[in-house]
């Protein structure tokens, strides 16, 4: 493991883009933010921008009109990014599979790390799917 | 103040060539059907002369026809208006009301791209939701739609 990742995993800034959810997720991640469970105190910090994130939180089945806003976001985050689905919606579009605006799952947009599944994931899930993360990069 | 007797009464007696059918729903909803050449006559009648709100107009694919909803609510005697127009299945077609209120016009471009429906007159038809990839003479909202896209994958990959 690089310096520059051991760094990073001491203190991941997390970005989050909803892609076309119904809110419910991004609501349960702005929980995880909340002082009950205060993501904070392992060092995670919501940003506002991708340009200061290692890590990008998605949530919302991915629509013909955001998928090309995800892919140039996904290029503006400075490498190495890893990208964490959230909800049925980003996993497998969920319910609106059949959706004439939904054609791909976000896996085939951009490689994905962790996947996060719920309808909505509780904040305690999102904590423990980012640990497992960190542990998985650090490879213990 | 007009009174909801009133302002039914005008209305049926003001435009009896143009309603085809009248609803009377229950006290705080009333069904207009009326022909789709009257539609700027009467939409802009009850928007601006009996002062009601416009809501919003919701375009339905009935497979036999297809068939426009404008809702109006008058507060003052709280009462909704929905003006019904059925519209040929084939080429549907009708004159836009956006010249005649500002609030309609974004409503009219979302029905134009997923229904199909033209709406003659009005003064900015381009698409507002649908990417520009989207190709042309596809209606997603129509009952016959099919799938035209060969890249899309349908199955959940287990």
């Amino acid at each position: 493991m690089s310096f520059a990742v051991n760094a990073l995993l001491k203190s991941p800034w997390v970005f989050h883009l909803s892609t076309g959810s119904c809110n419910n997720c991004d609501i349960e991640i702005l929980d995880c933010l909340t002082p009950r469970y205060d993501i904070e105190r392992f060092g995670m910090l919501l940003v506002g921008s991708i340009k200061h994130a290692d890590v990008l939180l998605v949530t919302g089945s991915c629509n013909r009109k955001s998928a090309g806003r995800l892919k140039t976001l996904y290029e503006q985050a400075p490498q190495p990014c890893v990208v964490v689905a959230i909800g049925e919606c980003s996993l497998s579009r969920g319910l609106f599979i059949h959706s004439y605006n939904c054609p791909v799952p976000l896996d085939k947009i951009i490689p994905v790390s962790v996947y996060i599944p719920g309808c909505p994931p509780k904040p305690e899930a999102i904590i423990g799917g980012v640990v497992k993360l960190i542990q998985k990069v650090k490879g213990t | 103040m007009r009174t909801r007797e009133q302002v039914l009464k005008d209305l049926q007696t003001r435009f009896k060539d143009d309603i085809v059918d009248l609803l009377d729903k229950s006290p705080k909803r009333v069904y207009m059907e009326i022909k789709p050449e009257a539609i700027v006559r009467i939409g802009s009648y009850i928007f601006k002369d009996l002062e009601a709100r416009f809501n919003i107009a919701s375009g339905v694919d009935a497979r036999s026809h297809i068939e426009i909803l404008y809702h109006f609510s008058l507060e003052y005697i709280n009462l909704l208006i929905s003006l019904r127009v059925k519209l040929d299945r084939e080429k549907p077609s009708i004159d836009s009301l956006a010249n005649s209120f500002k609030a309609v016009n974004w409503v009219e471009r979302e029905m134009s791209e997923l229904l199909g429906i033209e709406f003659k007159g009005h003064p900015e038809m381009k698409r507002l939701l649908l990417p520009e990839e989207w190709p042309e003479g596809v209606y997603p909202l129509r009952a016959d739609y099919e799938e035209w896209d060969k890249n899309a994958i349908r199955d959940r990959g287990v």
